[in-house]
């Protein structure tokens, strides 16, 4: 005999060792909070979608904008708010079309791509993010720049030479960039904590079909 | 949500709760890790219910809720306190229906099993549960030959756990 039929009988007997919970036991854990993974990544996406708009609101004071007008960039900047929160809007509804898709009455394999695919729009929305920074950042610098150069009359002691523009320049790319890589980093810490297990699962399950 | 609904479903989930209590003995090693997994499966089970037709089975449907929720949903929670042992509960209570090299033999399958990853140990509980082949490849998702597959492989993997 097969040693898994062998368990298979024995897993027949076990069957009236199992626990036994009353109705009433059940009815009342129905309405118990759940804590699986889904719930967790809607409330860290949906944390994640609104620390963006959060962070734009909380740093654009009045200073700010008088600041932007000064250097005669707020038209430039109210036009990528207005782009960035139209493409907000469409991750923000991407991401809800595919967390609808989870269900539990699907297949394994299914229910864990579905899930992937929900996470991966939080993930591009995240890079999009890091990217449009960046550029954003890079765009009104190289505009203020410009503008400061129009209005200094030269031989002024604002004026950097050339290694100084170095410094500066290269010191502002290296903030940036340890800044955006610190982001994705937690991004990246968070994702893993959330799905490593999933992923390993459906590498499994789908080993086969890619041999 | 009406009473109706709530009352048809405890009553149901009373019937058939052995399927959720057995895939939480494949799934955790101690009494309370089972307890939180059952009562993750039960809670997404009664959020599932309102889109069970009753156009399959409630057994059936209870099948893949249960065990999606333990492959997929459950998040483990770290523990401080181990509570017994399955094991010393299990084999105390069935000591005098084998003898003790069978028993023996019994300890080291459960053993492995224990030792399997998610997938195998689902294919696993199917297969102890009698469903064929179909059914496994239809609630994990995959083909019929890659159950057929991946069933024998998870059997090689049983028999070098048991015989290193």
């Amino acid at each position: 005999m097969d040693d898994l039929d062998l368990l298979k009988e024995d897993w027949k007997k076990q069957e009236k060792n199992l626990p036994h919970l009353s109705y009433d036991d059940l009815y009342k854990m129905i309405w118990k909070k759940s804590s699986s993974i889904v719930k967790w990544i809607f409330i860290i996406s949906i944390l994640e979608f609104f620390l963006g708009a959060f962070l734009n609101i909380l740093l654009a004071d009045k200073d700010y904008w008088d600041n932007l007008e000064k250097f005669e960039i707020k038209d430039f900047i109210i036009g990528t708010y207005i782009v960035s929160y139209l493409i907000t809007f469409y991750f923000i509804f991407k991401f809800y079309k595919n967390y609808r898709r989870i269900s539990t009455t699907d297949s394994a394999s299914t229910l864990m791509k579905n899930i992937l695919k929900t996470r991966k729009t939080v993930k591009y929305y995240i890079g999009y993010i890091l990217i449009s920074t960046a550029l954003v950042t890079l765009a009104s610098f190289y505009l203020m720049l410009r503008h400061h150069a129009l209005t200094t009359t030269s031989g002024e002691n604002m004026s950097f030479d050339t290694t100084q523009w170095f410094i500066f320049i290269g010191g502002t790319l290296i903030a940036l960039a340890v800044l955006l890589g610190v982001v994705w980093l937690i991004y990246r810490v968070i994702y893993g904590i959330l799905l490593k297990r999933l992923l390993k699962n459906y590498k499994e399950l789908k080993k086969l079909e890619m041999e | 949500m009406d009473k109706e609904l709530e009352h048809q479903f405890v009553t149901n989930l009373e019937k058939h709760q052995n399927i959720a209590h057995k895939i939480c003995r494949i799934y955790t090693n101690d009494k309370d890790a089972h307890n939180d997994l059952f009562q993750e499966i039960t809670i997404q089970l009664w959020k599932a219910y309102p889109k069970f037709r009753g156009d399959s089975k409630f057994s059936t449907w209870m099948y893949r809720v249960a065990l999606n929720t333990a492959i997929t949903l459950y998040r483990k929670k770290k523990r401080r306190i181990r509570t017994q042992d399955y094991d010393t509960v299990h084999f105390k209570i069935k000591a005098e229906e084998y003898n003790d090299e069978v028993e023996q033999h019994l300890k080291l399958m459960y053993d492995a099993v224990r030792q399997l990853n998610d997938i195998d140990k689902a294919l696993v509980f199917l297969y102890l549960e009698d469903k064929n082949y179909a059914e496994i490849s239809d609630t994990l998702g995959i083909t019929e030959v890659n159950a057929r597959v991946k069933m024998n492989r998870v059997k090689t993997k049983l028999k070098n756990l048991i015989n290193p």
